[in-house]
């Protein structure tokens, strides 16, 4: 088999014992790897708590994973979210899929529940449970250096063992499995850290038709400005997006209450590196290299990071922004909620914090002490503790990132449909309606976004299960990414045919969420984005939503998906006809 | 939905790419609907219906060249390779399906295709096109289909000469009426731009729609800049060049802002060409005369270099315009343009297109892309009668 290993390691926390099983060719066929396989290996447990001592944590890589893929050396994580109690997964990068890889491995498969802290050790055909009492307690980057004689390493820090319920897996190169608290679910098995050890070399299947469509992917990379223009991510990494969203005026500021913090040059892509010294770090391989750290190596924050800890909570100090990711990188804080948790919390008191406070109030979430014990359940919980539930700006328990939807309408309805809770990446519209790639959209339209959100969601998720970095598809399309997959794997694949599978992955997750109750009435914005206007300038008016518009739009959605008028399956054997 | 299907087909009519009654566009929300001649129409609703995409065009082109490339393939041939940086780049490569290929219901087969590529051609039917997202784009790819063809045949035509019966006949009837004489005539330009942001923006978006309707463009890409002091306003990425208004990027020459992540992917180039000439303005188009000729290169079957439009090291000349190799972007358009645009006021880029200056204003730059086109298509047509 070329592309796939077909080998899952089966890890059982309670019983303390490893395995390694096959996973049958036809799935890997029809799912892929990543994303679409973690959710596939979730069919039988999808009901389970979060909590659940059986619910299992799945680490998945993809079939272009330990090849050169362009941007191609990266996993996903997939569980039920403890914040959202929906199915989640994330997509990350680094060195850890790679070696996972090399190990022989396609899924590490982890359920049940140790007695006691430990670690996971795979070192290429074996894997054994060690004891982690040192370790358990320590910041990730302590755990990290201490593990790193071991390999690649993926832990969680303070955050993930206390059960914030936004808590991340970090990743040792400073990248993390974020957003949905799966760290808070690989805390409550009591498992630290995993390590990985592998050389192993993935298969090719046909080395000339694959440096063929390399070739392809790197020559669209090189054409696209977002991606190594002079102005893009290559050179400033995601914040590179800062001054544009000021510009648009939709960068979302004081908990959302306007749309344009008159400050936020200061921690724009340009400002941090001159303030900073950014320099050029990525993932295994990857020709982009996005990510940026400082002269001393630390990780910088990315665009999501600067805006929430910048202009949603009032912030202009970017020293003070960089020291809030460190922070949270090191407790294991999901940045993105850490933030707009203290937003929220902010204006329910009728007071955003200062510097000084963030950095009080993000250990007090780590380690659930004072406010932080409240604070480490996400805005949703906190604004309803407060009785203000209409100041948290998110959908289905999941915080919305940087990109205001009263700027954009597709992301406005991506919002809603996104099986993970407001996640701006599932459909990514801000690709086509702000960056204008493939090609640009009408923001402030409505029209034809139902059909384009819906494409999108399967184009995504057939790319979070290749796995491909989704920077990727600011240049390159399904087109050059199913040839490489056809020359790595020696199975034929086409856009048309990734798209199928990408609509089969995303139609199981939704699935899973209706069977666990949800339904259109979670499909909601915040009333806020219905009722206030954003921040108008340079000629741009940001009004309110119009809520007839949203909803008329979202019920074409759920024609388009097959779903009932109430965003359910009419068909309770739906899984059954999957494979 | 309808208001963009209804603009699409006005756009084909426009640039002359279509023969007026077989043209049709499909589009799907929650219903499909399919506008236009109504065969196609049915065929064009029939294949989008099977595929996972929003738009599709099915038109029938003004020039029968994709044709003839179909009549021309060896047996067995599936596909048409095009040598153009522009589409060989977006397209790979287009399929195409023979008459005996289409028993029954050719919509199956065609959405099979269409799962692979932008574009495939139908002989006896037209150019089919998928737009992924949009009904723009489905028309780009019919565009750049049509493009593509119309420089792959004119280029064999220079190697191989005519084959087919009729070809003469209907290349003769393309040359005296469907191309038409080339000239900036009865055109309006600023003569000295100022620094004034209202009059540039004015004036980029003018010379846009100019260089659309004078068909210096495949679809409607390209790319206009303005130098201002302290800023470039630059054409956005894929904007159209005859919509422009609001898709004019200015960006700060010193980077300290990165508003222009949206700006054109030549920004690079553009801000290289100022630096090196001290021009005010730059325009950027797709010519086929000149894309076709920039090609052709007396030294092939010597030359060690294969990828003759990216790696080629040399500086060719066509009438007086240097030519140079390139990718666009990042690549090597970027390093090779600017230092030899300055003398002649013009750069051919290999199987691209052309860039030219303005010193003061757009006026000189579109004289002279209009220059070099008309010697491009005169050399053209030289080229192919000697050989005859």
């Amino acid at each position: 088999m070329y592309g796939w290993t077909g080998k899952l390691l089966h890890v059982d926390l309670t019983s303390g014992t490893c395995e390694r099983r096959e996973i049958p060719t036809e799935i890997l066929h029809a799912y892929l790897g990543g994303r679409g396989l973690g959710v596939r290996l979730m069919r039988d447990y999808f009901r389970l708590d979060p909590f659940d001592p059986q619910m299992p944590l799945i680490f998945a890589v993809g079939p272009l994973c330990g090849t050169n893929s362009p941007t191609a050396a990266r996993l996903a994580c997939v569980s039920r979210s403890p914040l959202t109690g929906t199915i989640y997964d994330c997509s990350a990068g680094g060195r850890f899929a790679w070696r996972l890889k090399g190990a022989g491995l396609d899924v590490v498969f982890v359920t049940g529940k140790s007695a006691t802290p430990v670690v996971l050790a795979i070192d290429g055909d074996r894997a054994e449970i060690l004891a982690a009492g040192e370790h358990w307690g320590k910041g990730v980057k302590e755990t990290v250096a201490a593990l790193k004689g071991r390999g690649s390493v993926t832990a969680i820090g303070p955050a993930g063992e206390n059960g914030v319920l936004f808590a991340n897996i970090m990743m040792g190169e400073g990248n993390s499995i974020g957003r949905g608290g799966l760290g808070a679910v690989m805390g409550g098995k009591l498992l630290k850290a995993v390590t990985v050890q592998g050389e192993g070399v993935t298969g090719v299947a046909n080395r000339e038709r694959f440096d063929a469509a390399r070739a392809d992917v790197m020559r669209l990379f090189r054409a696209s400005p977002v991606i190594f223009g002079e102005l893009g991510i290559a050179e400033y990494g995601t914040p590179a997006l800062v001054d544009l969203m000021a510009q648009r005026r939709m960068a979302p500021t004081e908990n959302f209450k306007s749309t344009f913090f008159a400050l936020s040059a200061n921690y724009s892509g340009p400002a941090i590196r001159k303030e900073c010294g950014a320099k050029k770090e990525g993932c295994y391989g990857c020709p982009i290299q996005c990510k940026k750290a400082s002269a001393k190596g630390e990780p910088l924050p990315e665009y999501e990071t600067v805006n929430h800890f910048g202009a949603l909570n009032g912030i202009s100090d970017l020293h003070a922004i960089v020291r809030a990711n460190t922070l949270c990188n090191e407790l294991g804080l999901d940045t993105i909620s850490a933030a707009a948790t203290l937003s929220a919390f902010g204006e329910a008191r009728g007071r955003f914090p200062d510097p000084a406070e963030v950095d009080r109030l993000l250990s007090d979430m780590a380690f659930r002490r004072g406010d932080g014990e409240l604070l480490c359940q996400g805005s949703r919980r906190v604004a309803e503790a407060l009785g203000k539930p209409g100041l948290s700006m998110s959908v289905k328990s999941l915080e919305l990132p940087a990109y205001d939807p009263r700027g954009a309408y597709g992301m406005a309805l991506a919002y809603v449909t996104s099986n993970r809770g407001g996640c701006h990446l599932r459909a990514y519209p801000i690709s086509h309606e702000i960056l204008r790639k493939p090609v640009p959209t009408d923001r402030f339209s409505f029209s034809g976004k139902a059909r384009i959100i819906k494409i999108a969601e399967d184009v995504n998720a057939a790319v979070d299960s290749l796995v491909a970095c989704k920077f990727a598809f600011f240049g390159a399309t399904l087109e050059e990414y199913g040839e490489l997959l056809s020359a790595v794997t020696g199975v034929e694949y086409c856009p048309e045919s990734l798209k199928a599978i990408g609509e089969r992955i995303y139609l199981t997750e939704r699935f899973y969420n209706c069977a666990n109750g949800f339904r259109m009435k979670d499909d909601l914005l915040p009333e806020r984005f219905y009722r206030e206007p954003g921040s108008a300038g340079e000629g741009i008016e940001i009004p309110p939503l119009d809520r007839a518009r949203f909803q008329e739009e979202l019920q074409k959605y759920y024609r388009i998906r097959g779903l009932s008028p109430d965003g359910t399956f009419a068909d309770a054997s739906f899984l059954e006809k999957l494979p | 939905m309808r208001d963009q299907i209804d603009k699409y087909i006005g756009k084909l009519l426009a640039d002359r790419s279509a023969i007026p009654g077989a043209i049709a566009i499909a589009a799907q929300d929650d219903v499909l609907i399919a506008q236009g001649s109504p065969e196609l129409a049915k065929l064009a609703g029939g294949t989008l219906s099977r595929l996972n995409s929003l738009a599709l065009v099915a038109a029938r082109p003004s020039l029968p060249f994709a044709e003839f490339l179909i009549a021309r393939a060896g047996k067995g041939e599936t596909f048409i390779l095009p040598q153009d940086t522009e589409t060989r780049t977006f397209l790979h490569d287009i399929p195409f399906l023979r008459r005996e290929d289409l028993a029954g219901d050719p919509a199956p087969e065609l959405a099979r295709l269409l799962g692979s590529r932008k574009g495939v051609i139908v002989e006896g039917v037209g150019i089919i096109a998928v737009g992924a997202i949009t009904v723009e784009q489905a028309f780009i790819n019919y565009s750049s289909v049509f493009h593509s063809t119309f420089v792959k045949y004119l280029q064999d035509l220079l190697t191989d000469g005519f084959k087919l019966p009729g070809e003469r006949e209907a290349f003769e009837s393309f040359s005296k009426q469907w191309l038409k004489p080339l000239s900036a005539e009865g055109l309006e330009f600023v003569d000295a731009i100022s620094l004034d942001k209202e009059e540039i923006l004015h004036e980029i978006e003018r010379v846009g729609r100019y260089t659309v309707e004078r068909g210096l463009v495949d679809s409607f890409f390209g790319n206009i800049s303005a130098a201002a002091g302290d800023l470039i306003y630059i054409s956005q990425t894929a904007a159209s060049l005859d919509e422009l208004k609001g898709c004019i990027d200015p960006v700060p020459t010193d980077n300290s802002s990165t508003t222009g992540i949206t700006a054109s992917s030549e920004l690079l180039a553009h801000r290289k060409i100022f630096e090196e000439t001290g021009a005010r303005v730059i325009l950027h188009g797709h010519p086929k005369f000149a894309v076709i000729m920039s090609m052709l290169c007396d030294k092939k079957k010597e030359c060690a270099i294969k990828d003759c439009w990216k790696e080629c090291p040399h500086v060719r000349d066509l009438g007086g315009t240097p030519v140079v190799a390139g990718e666009i972007g990042a690549g090597g358009l970027a390093k090779r343009v600017p230092p030899v645009i300055g003398a002649s006021g013009s750069a051919i880029v290999y199987g691209h297109g052309v860039f030219t200056l303005g010193r003061d204003g757009f006026g000189e730059a579109f004289r002279t892309m209009v220059e070099v086109e008309n010697f491009c298509r005169e050399e053209y047509f030289r080229q192919l009668e000697t050989k005859a």
